[in-house]
């Protein structure tokens, strides 16, 4: 019994054994004010891992976010101080091209076969070059209007609205993976899209609109991220998508579909790594260490996860080499 | 029967196995003789491929001892292991690799080397293969990619591996499930040889004619428990069947179905439909409610077909005419139209192996049980319950993963996410390939079920007695053309395999 339970929230169970160390280890960790500091560093990732997960989900992966989130900043406050377009029109505009983008990227890589990996990774590139273009290279204050800025400045019952708007976002993703038609179908293009198609699943189809998602959270992401910070800068998504694929694999949704992927895990794992920098933080270690600890914590987790989720399937894998 | 203990090549005692505390084998006793054929016959999810895994170290037990030439076998092993005791296995879920060619694949992890270096020779690995292709006269290119092979000869590839290795046990787990008559006859003469040469054989098989043609002994298994051991003398087809199954096959198992009335209206209609390479001018018509069998050897484009027609694969001249009306096939309009494909090759093509049993059933349903794109879980359940009972797969939990169903429950898991569709027409595909006996029959009422109330169906089997047993009119096709079509029921499989194969 106990065990079952163990398998089926073990990453749950990891994180309050994490929280529970850094509770020993300084008193500080488990205040209101620390804990709402940890959720609001991480809700940049956790928006973006709500729409990025369905790459991974249909046995593809998505590294552009953290630019194509820089460069919908930089687009907005072109559109709304530049060009004049009101707020409301300029975040529509916005996250119409975001998606566009990301229509266009899963058409290459469904339609003339480009392994999303390599593609994702130019456009990483390609996405950050036209931001500085558009910027030429500097950062745009944004101050007005008071609406906007409230999203990243204001609170509600004491948090910041960030963590509302990231909860709510996985709400929704979890809703359309659990609940959806489409959700049924990634996971079943991630496990085999050669049985999908013939099952009348049109893969190339539920692939493209998996790269649609992530584009579109990658738009709010970076619309909030204006907010938060008060400006649009073309370096400000720098290697963002890097934290979003660590937080979804720790989360135990695998890279290369198989069918599997859980939203709420994504977020654990979103939070995981929070705590990480938080407990790094309050330790007072120097922040030259931070990089390699975070590294060596996340293999531990994932070797832990890994272990518990093959089960007695490693040892097939073993006999068949 | 005096058996001295050297006569024994395996011998496992009290061997027991659980998955999640469900018993798969129970306390199991056997012993395999040297130079002997064993077979080894059960019910679906009896615990056959279990035992295989156990003894080659797959998979390893709970509890018992398993010997091998006198020694004790570790619980679980390497592969490299299982070679050098002189095991070599084909295991029912094919392990070829798919990128590599067949000469790679036959000497995987074997590869001949380069002088003393630790380079592949290339071409000797070629040679070499070409060799025992030739010695033992199967249709195969050693430098053809798995990929680009049907199961049947993918099928060919693994009996060729097993044979290029010098084993003293040769472990087949339903060798012949997607082969036809003519290469199975194949592969029981070199059981047969290498009986001679004193190999011993454990033999899997659904098929009761080989199990009687080649055994020296039977082991029966009944959920996970070894029921009764048969020397060659108690062995009969009947006998082992209601000991497989714990009951006399009664009557109506046996009943011919009875007549249908085919309506006359034709629902399907191909003209001189030609595809590049595979298959040429092929013309025939489907009657609602009509089965009719495709026959042909592995290879002679018989999946080709209807892969066409159902849309998966381009045509390259010809017309296809459902109800009367031309159509373009695209596999989404074949659904809507009401059609049904059950592909050879149940586990690239059929399942998804890592979803649960109601997932896969109802992936082919979404228009059923879902509204405004959302999913209403209670048709869902609904849906796959039906699917589950029309076919009794087992167990009947709809959260299964279907990646640890036994092979034939897989093969069910395919048939049912077709059958509970309306269907106008079900194209299957070798549809019951590895399926047990009591099942098959089940299965075959489910079919001329479904042909008595209109279903066209299309019926692609190298399984001679189930094709000439269902179908009402046969076609045979020969290198890609048809060659000859039997129009009376009573046809003969000796008629359709002489066709087949060219003497006629
Ligand atoms: N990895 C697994 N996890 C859980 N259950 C399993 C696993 N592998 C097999 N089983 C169960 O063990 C039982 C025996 O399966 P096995 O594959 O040995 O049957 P089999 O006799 O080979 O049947 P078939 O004729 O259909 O191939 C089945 O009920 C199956 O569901
Ligand atoms: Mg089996």
């Amino acid at each position: 019994m106990i065990p079952k339970l163990f398998h089926k929230y073990k990453l749950l169970f990891i994180l309050i054994l994490m929280a529970a160390v850094l509770s020993i280890i300084s008193p500080r960790f488990l205040t209101k004010e620390n804990l709402s500091n940890v959720l609001w560093s991480i809700s940049i990732v956790g928006i973006m891992v709500s729409g990025t997960i369905y790459s991974p989900i249909t046995s593809g992966v998505d590294l552009s976010v953290g630019s194509l989130a820089a460069l919908s900043g930089v687009l907005f406050a072109k559109f709304m101080i530049t060009f004049g377009f009101g707020l409301i029109p300029s975040i529509l505009l916005t996250i119409a091209i975001a998606c566009t983008i990301g229509f266009i990227h899963g058409l290459i890589i469904t339609r003339i076969n480009v392994p999303p990996l390599i593609i994702t990774m130019a456009a990483k590139t390609y996405l950050f070059g036209i931001a500085m273009l558009i910027s030429k290279g500097e950062m745009i204050p944004i101050m007005e209007p008071s609406s906007f800025m409230a999203i990243g400045g204001g609170k509600i019952l004491g948090f910041p609205i960030p963590i509302f708007i990231m909860v709510i976002f996985i709400l929704l993703s979890h809703i359309l993976l659990k609940k959806t038609a489409y959700g049924r179908k990634a996971l079943a293009v991630g496990a085999n899209p050669v049985t999908a198609e013939l099952s009348g699943i049109d893969a190339m189809q539920i692939q493209t609109i998996a790269y649609i998602l992530s584009a579109f959270t990658a738009a709010i992401a970076g619309l909030v991220l204006c907010s938060i910070s008060q400006l649009a800068y073309a370096l400000l998504g720098q290697g963002l998508e890097l934290e979003v694929i660590t937080a979804i694999v720790l989360g135990g949704t695998p890279l290369g579909g198989g069918g599997f992927g859980t939203v709420f895990g994504a977020l654990i794992g979103t939070v995981m790594v929070g705590f990480i920098g938080n407990g790094l933080n309050l330790m007072n270690v120097p922040s030259s260490f931070h990089p390699i600890v975070t590294g060596l914590v996340i293999i531990s987790a994932l070797a832990l996860n890994e272990n518990l989720r093959m089960g007695s399937g490693t040892k097939l894998k073993k006999a068949k080499l | 029967m005096s058996t001295n203990t050297n006569d024994i090549l395996v011998q496992g005692k009290h061997v027991t196995k659980s998955y999640h505390g469900n018993v798969v084998l129970e306390d199991i006793e056997f012993d395999i003789r040297r130079g002997e054929v064993h077979s080894l016959v059960g019910e679906n999810g009896a615990g056959k491929s279990t035992l295989v895994k156990i003894i080659t170290g797959v998979t390893p037990r709970n509890n018992g001892e398993v010997d091998f030439d006198g020694h004790e076998l570790p619980i679980d092993f390497p592969r490299t292991f299982v070679e050098k005791l002189g095991i070599a296995v084909i295991f029912q879920e094919l392990s070829l690799i798919p990128g590599l060619t067949v000469a790679q694949n036959i000497f995987l992890g074997r590869e001949p080397k380069l002088g003393k270096t630790r380079l592949i020779d290339k071409k000797k690995m070629v040679t070499d293969a070409e060799a025992i292709i030739k010695k033992y006269n199967f249709p195969l290119d050693p430098k053809a990619e798995i990929d680009s092979l049907s199961i049947g000869k993918r099928q060919l590839v693994e009996i060729l591996k097993a044979l290029s290795m010098d084993s003293k046990l040769m472990i087949m787990d339903e060798p012949t499930a997607s082969l036809n008559l003519k290469e199975s006859k194949l592969l029981f003469d070199i059981i047969k040889n290498l009986r001679e040469e004193g190999v011993s054989i454990l033999y899997i098989s659904h098929r009761m004619e080989e199990v009687f043609e080649l055994s020296d002994r039977v082991t029966v298994l009944r959920d996970g428990q070894k029921v009764a051991l048969l020397d060659r003398e108690e062995i009969s087809p009947e006998r082992i069947i209601s000991l497989m199954i714990g009951r006399d096959l009664s009557v109506s198992d046996y009943e011919e179905s009875v007549l249908k009335t085919v309506s006359g209206d034709t629902i399907l209609e191909v003209k001189k439909l030609c595809s590049e390479k595979k298959f040429s001018d092929i013309s025939f018509s489907l009657n609602k409610g009509e089965i009719l069998g495709i026959s042909g050897l592995v290879g002679s484009g018989r999946t080709e077909i209807v892969r066409a027609i159902y849309g998966v694969d381009p045509i390259t001249s010809g017309s296809v005419l459902f109800d009367g009306k031309e159509i373009t096939p695209t596999v989404k309009q074949s659904i809507s139209l009401g059609f049904g494909f059950v592909p050879e090759d149940r586990r690239q093509q059929g399942v998804f192996m890592q979803l649960p049993i109601n997932k896969n059933i109802c992936s082919t349903n979404f228009d059923r049980y879902t509204r405004m794109g959302f999913v209403n879980e209670k048709g869902e359940d609904a849906i796959a319950e039906s699917g589950i009972n029309m076919v009794s797969i087992k167990p009947k939990d709809p959260n299964y993963i279907v990646g640890n169903l036994s092979g034939g429950n897989q093969q069910k898991v395919v048939l049912a996410k077709w059958l509970v569709r309306d269907l106008s027409i079900l194209i299957i595909d070798e549809p019951t390939a590895g399926i047990d006996v009591g099942a098959k029959d089940e299965i075959y009422s489910v079919i001329n079920n479904l042909a008595r109330k209109g279903v066209g169906v299309l019926l692609i089997s190298s399984d001679l007695p189930e094709l000439t047993r269902l179908s009402d009119r046969i076609i045979v096709l020969r290198e890609g053309k048809m060659i000859k079509e039997f129009k009376d029921q009573s046809i003969t499989e000796e008629e359709v395999l002489r066709a087949s194969s060219g003497l006629i």
